[in-house]
């Protein structure tokens, strides 16, 4: 994938921007959208960047040579009935959702941009806050078993050891319990059943009774006490669809993870865990130049 | 801001995507959660902790195969344990006398359990389970503005497991020689907010074997104990938790000779057995709300009620009884030892003409010893009836606690508390007595930077018998890393004195006599003690050097230096044929200690703790009896893989009232498990490496070695 990156990249330099439309897609408008859109434009002038809600789209169908940005669910489900549709890049898409819609293949023509931290970039960040930690400890459950292995293997080239345990929040704290014994700590994968604003209390303060940090799953945990993420926000997406929008579509993976992305750490619980990570910025520093290597 | 149930915009793709509280500046970043490790509830790290704390986890518990927290506290740097019998243990920080440790505070889940009326920690009647314990904080050192007064030595917080931490059923049986014979059942259970655990279990055991003399050693120990303990939801920011616990046991004691009577020996012991029945009743209940991520409060409160009977029959001489005995105790005790001993060393046949030597005592000696002499006989005969020192304390705890952080730097925890402390014992007190305590408190966590942290804090006590009194605690810590830190600890503390020494009203009221005294069915024993009721509170002043570092290659020290004083120490012993306690007694102590736990890989852990009490004073011999210059522990904890885990450690003290104590443990573990359930079997040997006794020459066992071993089910 890197390597795929790279050769784009280069492709890029050498290779004209293509000018063209670009249609923004959502079922609902919103400030947000329309601010987005306006941010993508302002970045691509050579280009006609303009929304079209679900409603728009069904009517007036989109020229095969423009290209679709898809923004949500609805949007994406109307999508994935069309033939004949543009080149489509679907944002704000999980794994878990990725793989609930689309199962192994994604039908052609159709991008999905990842919405989840790469197992990858989290656990470089692991070692960089974390620098003897020697096993991870990783909670699934059955809409995210797919993703253990392409975690263990991330983790076995880093040289770690990763533990998984199938776990029920409803049920018994055991796996939990059993995780933070035997690891040094606990990786929070993007699966809504696992951890949501039921579940972090519980897991947070469970982890944390053992001195174990939890990072990710995603950006929104960190201030919950999660202690770090890395994660993309508007800025890095925007930069990333610049990047996708300067090649050709049928340079387009199936699905690629982004590569702008930031560090957020929790600097109260980095404290209180005996830690004194070095600034977000120069935390996303070292990984970017890691990436870039 | 309105705290969201669920969490669904964040899965960016739902169909309510962009709705909900999503920033509404960026499409990516997800729902915001609500802060659970806010700044309220964030502990410090070890290296900013100002003050020493060991902490005993529970796979330490496990692999140390103790049966009692007596046991455990040989794991902590500079804590003596001894031994009274084996049901009556004292453990004391750094010094003390023998027979009681009245300067350190135990909590249970924040409940005191230092009994009121007699000042004293019945280690072997705690209603707790060691196999329901998460972990056990020994804070080293005075913390009476954290803990209140008492906490004067030092701190052992007892915490149990969380209910929902053992959802499940447990099983588990210990037995071995001297009789011991251990059980533990629990189960644990969840409702939709709320997870519960009772738990069961029962301890009993022979104590020693024989005394020095040979005799066979009456203080065998039985309890029943039975602890439910609940956790409650109530929304995101509120929790409830309760837990409801009881004991019930007995503990043998022995008599050898009867020491409060006039002339020992001159009368056989007529009841060889003063067990004494103990009963604890305990609740609590605790409220804790996030006010918001800065502020959060806790409400706490407990009763507890402790119950002892010990009942016995004796026999005295009837000359015990007369008024002119009476009347001498009261005049002068020492003139009345002075003629009991004449009276003992003519042993009722006395040498005509020894009259003199009494007369010369005390004129009411004369009539001692013509009453001795009686032709009749009369009053050498022995009278017999029922005594007792039962006992009943209640306790209600009521505590309020907010903790405020004005920023990242800056964390008030200030307090209130209320407590009221109720006695009822005849024996002891003549009937009821009762104390009000008010306490505030408050402390200040203050980051200078990244390097410094300023911790300080004070304690306004107003005891109803023991006066007010005012405490203050200042520490600076200098993190050289978030890992590494240094400390300056400068506190006071003091203990007030407790019931039993102020306010005693201490007499034996033999009842259902016979044959009768003065026509009454009951006598009162001449001799008495009234506690002087102007004691004031002892006082402590610590300062401590200290070092906490945390290594990357799972290596942890600790390394204290102190310099402790106690002024107006009341130390005493308390008999009731000498009761004298004062304030003018003083103890200072100079040493250092340490702690080092290495955890090497993941199959590994090294624990060593040494104290060294280079310098221990005291304006009384006996109070420093159970201070052993030289004391500590090495532990090794092996995980050899495939359910196999093994444990050795060694104990030892140079000496504990005189007597050296060397012993190495081990314990072999084997897990089984069949799908989702555990089956443990373990062995545990005890070999003593000294031949001494344990603390007292009459601790004696037969063999030095002991053997016992456990099964554990868990499903």
């Amino acid at each position: 994938m890197r390597r795929l990156i790279l050769l784009i990249y280069s492709l890029m330099i050498c290779l004209p921007s293509q000018a063209g439309q670009i249609i923004l897609g959502a079922a609902v408008d919103s400030p947000a959208v329309r601010s987005f859109t306006a941010d993508l434009a302002q970045k691509r002038p050579q280009d006609q960047v303009s929304f079209m809600s679900l409603k728009q789209l069904k009517v007036s169908r989109p020229a095969a040579d423009a290209r679709l940005i898809i923004l949500d669910r609805e949007t994406l489900d109307w999508r994935l009935q069309q033939n004949d549709a543009p080149a489509t890049l679907v944002m704000r898409v999980s794994r878990i959702e990725g793989a609930a819609l689309l199962g192994e293949r994604p039908p052609a023509g159709v991008t999905l941009l990842w919405s989840d931290p790469p197992p990858e970039r989290q656990l470089r960040l692991a070692r960089l806050l974390l620098p003897n930690s020697k096993s991870v400890g990783l909670l699934f459950d059955s809409q995210s078993a797919f993703l253990v292995d392409e975690y263990r293997r991330a983790a076995e080239e880093l040289g770690l050891e990763l533990q998984a345990k199938p776990w029920n929040p409803d049920g018994s704290r055991k796996p939990l319990l059993a995780l933070l014994e035997t690891t040094d700590l606990l990786l929070g994968i993007d699966a809504p059943r696992l951890y949501n604003a039921d579940t972090i209390k519980s897991l947070l303060l469970t982890s944390y009774a053992q001195n174990r940090a939890l990072l990710g799953p995603t950006a929104s945990f960190v201030r919950a006490g999660s202690l770090a993420s890395t994660y993309s926000d508007q800025q890095d997406w925007l930069a990333e669809l610049d990047t996708w929008l300067d090649q050709s579509p049928a340079e387009w993976p199936a699905s690629a993870y982004p590569m702008h992305f930031k560090v957020v750490s929790n600097r109260q619980v980095a404290r209180a865990l005996g830690l004194a990570p070095a600034s977000d910025e120069t935390l996303t520093r070292h990984l970017s130049e890691g990436e870039a290597r | 801001m309105p705290i969201p149930r669920h969490l669904p915009c964040a899965l960016l793709l739902c169909s309510a995507g962009l709705a909900g509280t999503v920033h509404a500046e960026d499409l990516f970043l997800g729902e915001e959660l609500p802060e659970v490790l806010t700044a309220t509830r964030l502990k410090q790290s070890p290296a900013a902790v100002p003050g020493s704390v060991s902490v005993i986890d529970r796979s330490l518990i496990e692999a140390s195969g103790a049966r009692d927290i007596p046991e455990l506290m040989r794991l902590v740097p500079g804590m003596m344990v001894g031994y009274t019998s084996g049901n009556q243990s004292t453990v004391n920080y750094h010094g003390g006398r023998v027979s009681e440790a009245r300067r350190l505070q135990v909590l249970i889940d924040g409940r005191s359990v230092y009994r009121p009326g007699l000042a004293t920690v019945d280690w072997s009647d705690l209603p707790v389970a060691l196999e329901d314990i998460e972990r056990i904080e020994v804070f080293r050192g005075p913390n009476t503005v954290s803990y209140g007064a008492n906490a004067l030595m030092g701190v052992i917080s007892i915490i149990t497991r969380s209910p929902g931490d053992t959802l499940g059923t447990r099983i588990k049986y210990t037995r071995g020689e001297r009789g011991i014979d251990d059980w533990y059942g629990s189960q644990g259970f969840a409702s939709e907010n709320a997870d519960f655990r009772l738990s069961v279990s029962g301890q009993e055991d022979n104590g020693f074997d024989h005394t020095d003399l040979d005799y066979k050693y009456r203080d065998s120990r039985r309890s029943t104990r039975m602890q439910l303990s609940a956790s409650h939801t109530l929304d995101l920011n509120q929790s409830l938790e309760w837990q409801l616990a009881l004991k019930e046991g007995s503990n043998q004691r022995g008599v050898y000779s009867n020491e409060i009577a006039l002339i020992s020996g001159a009368v056989p012991v007529i009841d060889n057995s003063r067990d004494v029945e103990a009963r604890d009743y305990a609740g609590s209940v605790r409220w804790a709300l996030d006010v918001n991520p800065n502020h959060s409060v806790q409400v706490q409160s407990s009763l507890q009620h402790w119950q002892r009977k010990q009942e016995w029959s004796a026999c005295d001489l009837a000359l015990s009884f007369t008024p002119e005995v009476r009347q001498l105790f009261s005049e002068d005790p020492d003139k009345l030892d002075t003629v009991s001993r004449l009276l003992r060393r003519g042993n009722g046949a006395l040498i005509p003409g020894w009259g003199a030597y009494f007369g010369a005592q005390h004129p009411l000696a004369v009539s001692i010893y013509n009453y001795s002499i009686d032709p009749s006989g009369a009053y050498l005969n022995p009278v017999c009836g029922d005594l007792n020192n039962n006992i009943d304390e209640t306790r209600f705890d009521l505590e309020i606690q907010d903790t405020l952080s004005f920023s990242d730097n800056l964390r008030l925890l200030s307090g209130a508390s209320y407590r009221r402390d109720r006695t009822v014992s005849e024996t002891y007190f003549g009937g009821a007595l009762e104390n009000d305590v008010w306490r505030m408190f408050g402390h200040l966590e203050w980051y200078l930077g990244e390097h410094w942290v300023l911790q300080g804090g004070a304690m306004f006590e107003d005891d109803k018998l023991a006066g007010s009194s005012l405490t203050p605690r200042v520490a600076l810590n200098y993190l050289i890393t978030p890992r590494h830190g240094l400390r300056f600890v400068y506190s006071e503390a003091v203990r007030s004195p407790d019931m039993f020494e102020n306010d005693v009203r201490w007499t034996y009221r033999l009842e259902n006599v016979s044959p009768q005294v003065d026509g009454r069915s009951y006598a009162d024993y001449y001799a008495y003690a009234n506690g002087p009721g102007n004691l004031e509170q002892e006082i402590m002043r610590s300062r401590e050097i200290g070092y906490n570092g945390q290594f990357d290659f799972g290596l942890r020290i600790d390394i204290k230096l102190f310099n402790d004083e106690i002024h107006r120490m009341i130390s005493e012993p308390l008999k009731i044929t000498d009761f004298a306690p004062s304030n003018e007694n003083s103890m200072w102590m100079r040493g250092a200690e340490t702690e080092i736990d290495w955890q090497i890989l993941d199959s590994d852990r090294l624990r060593v703790t040494y104290a060294y009490l280079k310098d221990f004073e005291s304006s009384e011999k006996s109070h420093g009896r159970l201070s052993a210059r030289y004391s500590g522990s090495a532990g090794w904890i092996r995980n050899w893989g495939h359910g196999w885990n093994t444990s050795l450690f060694y104990h030892g003290a140079d000496l504990l009232n005189e007597r050296r104590f060397e012993r190495v443990d081990l314990r072999l573990a084997k897990r089984f498990r069949f799908g989702e359930t555990e089956l443990e079997l373990a062995a545990m040997l005890q070999q003593r490496l000294d031949d001494e006794a344990l603390t007292w020459r009459e601790n004696l066992y037969d063999d030095r070695r002991v053997v016992y071993a456990s099964a554990q089910l868990e499903f």
